[in-house]
């Protein structure tokens, strides 16, 4: 559905066209039928990645691939609905009469028409008495779903949401979570940026972390999370010398409680217990978060 | 057949745009109100009054029609990138030439509701007052809107590229040298003729008058109000000549915007 390999793009912007590289050998597939998120901070490329997609942005280098056709051609764009961050439209329209402009622009008519409006509606629960009233009186999370529902008016096969959880309070962002999934469930293949990471983790088959420009991760929430190794949290009966621990175990600020770094240090440590008849209260074993990786991305590329 | 649908639902929508837009009624009060004020003038006028009444009404028609291409058609573009709604648009399966054409067919058809709204006025205002309104009167106008397609067609490449201000001064920078390029030329020719410049100086002010003359519009060819108000007659298919020219025109600035506004990149 996607393909990237290499992509390129440098900014230039002041007067002296001072270039700003934001995009840096960025390489990814999306594959049919999948949920993809897309992570990273304020100004890591998601957007500017996204932008190239949909045809907005040029690109300096590299190969991109939108259902089997570059994003430089129109073709590439019939099969595709885009939702942009915070999206803006003809404020003098109302949310209906925006959804009619488009519809017909995807080439739909009639009762045709009038029906997929329907159906996109329901489906983002926005089918309320303020879908008559002008835009521009809408608050953000409205603006959000009017977003949204343009974007899959045309039955895309591919959809490119950029943050379409922005904005949006609690309900409004399970309601676009499981639009998401209905979507994805009717084979819509749906690439998406966002910063809510607890989301992403609950609904992406896989996930591409962008940091400065670069791909740092790609993969599933598991893959990602197992590559950077399970820690385990033990809570014994009695204390154990700090001295005595077993190798890759280290004290975790309460006598009876330490922290093994990995599955080898955790039997060490299990055997050691057993040797000297020291009882296990509680053992957890902690993955780190999406939110963790992305942390350490971050304060790594700043380094 | 999909590109010539997605113009029309384009053009459709920049007219229901535009005539939401403040600036369009204002412009169209203040060209009525001048309209009416010309049977005034007629009066004061020591000149025919007839002559006075439509050779001002037909410059009210020019200038309003300008103004209306300036300040609504540059805007057109600019807004849709300052507001982002052009994202959205652009995502769907439209070429930008298919934009360009579209916003430019849009506002082509406000000018044209305002020019026939004006020239209702002016012929109800000419057979109230017994002042001949003619039929010859209407080439006029026909000119005059073959005119404003190309200012707009000038406006929408501006605005392509640059910022609002600039593409309003560039706009109307195109618009006076196309008025002036035919007398700039004569003019050059009559001091060669005469021999107030040196050889030198001749030559080069000759070249530049041809090349101004030949690249710019002849936007001069359009202003037939002298012909039409004294009842001469205007040669044998200058009509269709200068429909010709305006397309031509028309054509080539829109095909420069559009190619100008498909390398651009929209952040």
């Amino acid at each position: 559905m996607i393909q990237i390999e290499h992509l390129h793009k440098t900014y230039r912007s002041g007067f002296l066209m001072k270039p700003k590289q934001a995009l840096k050998d960025v390489s990814f597939k999306v594959e049919p039928g999948q949920v993809y998120g897309f992570i990273g901070p304020n100004g890591a490329g998601k957007s500017t990645t996204i932008k190239v997609l949909t045809g907005l942005l040029n690109y300096d280098a590299g190969k991109v691939l939108v259902n089997g056709i570059s994003p430089r051609d129109v073709k590439s764009r019939t099969f595709l609905g885009y939702s942009p961050e915070q999206p803006y439209f003809y404020d003098y329209l109302s949310g209906r009469e925006l959804l009619q402009f488009y519809g017909k622009l995807v080439g739909l008519d009639g009762k045709e028409l009038d029906s997929r409006i329907q159906w996109a509606l329901e489906l983002l629960h926005a089918d309320k008495d303020w879908i008559d009233r002008r835009l521009r009186s809408y608050s953000k999370g409205m603006m959000q779903r009017v977003g949204i529902a343009q974007a899959i008016l045309g039955k895309p096969k591919l959809l490119i949401l950029d943050e379409p959880m922005s904005g949006l309070d609690p309900m409004g962002r399970r309601d676009v979570r499981e639009a998401i999934q209905t979507l994805n469930r009717d084979g819509v293949t749906i690439f998406y940026s966002s910063h809510l990471l607890s989301d992403v983790e609950s609904i992406s088959h896989k996930v591409a972390m962008i940091v400065d420009g670069k791909i740092v991760r790609e993969g599933t929430v598991d893959e990602i999370t197992e590559s950077c190794g399970v820690e385990y949290h033990v809570r014994t009966r009695q204390a154990i010398l700090a001295a005595d621990l077993p190798e890759g175990v280290t004290p975790a600020g309460h006598p009876q409680e330490c922290v093994c770094s990995d599955d080898a240090a955790r039997d060490r440590l299990l055997s050691f217990c057993l040797s000297h008849g020291i009882a296990i209260e509680k053992m957890d074993h902690k993955r780190p978060s999406l939110e963790d990786i992305l942390t350490e991305e971050i304060a790594r590329a700043d380094s | 057949m999909p590109t010539l649908k997605h113009i029309g639902i384009i053009a459709l929508n920049t007219f229901r745009e535009s005539i939401r837009d403040k600036i369009l009624y204002n412009i169209i009060f203040l060209a009525i109100a001048l309209t009416l004020f010309s049977i005034v003038l007629g009066e004061w006028s020591v000149f025919d009054r007839s002559y006075v009444i439509k050779s001002t009404t037909l410059s009210v028609m020019s200038l309003s029609g300008l103004l209306i291409s300036i300040f609504v058609g540059i805007s057109l573009v600019q807004k849709e990138i300052q507001r982002r709604t052009v994202l959205t648009l652009l995502s769907k399966p439209i070429s930008r030439a298919s934009f360009i054409v579209g916003k430019y067919l849009g506002l082509l058809a406000v000018v044209a509701v305002h020019l026939t709204i004006l020239t209702c006025i002016f012929y109800l205002m000419l057979a109230v007052i017994s002042a001949s309104p003619t039929l010859s009167l209407l080439t006029a106008v026909y000119l005059i809107f073959c005119e404003m397609a190309i200012v707009i067609a000038v406006a929408l490449l501006f605005s392509s590229f640059s910022s609002t201000v600039l593409s309003a001064l560039f706009t109307l920078g195109i618009y006076f040298a196309g008025h002036l390029s035919n007398q700039l030329l004569e003019q050059v020719r009559f001091a060669s003729r005469m021999g107030e410049m040196d050889a030198t100086s001749t030559a080069l002010f000759e070249k530049a008058a041809v090349v101004i003359h030949a690249v710019f519009p002849g936007l001069y060819r359009f202003n037939v109000t002298n012909y039409v108000v004294h009842g001469v007659a205007l040669p044998d298919m200058y009509l269709f000549w200068n429909t010709i020219y305006a397309v031509g025109y028309v054509g080539v600035f829109l095909a420069i915007a559009s190619w100008w506004f498909s390398r651009r990149d929209f952040l």
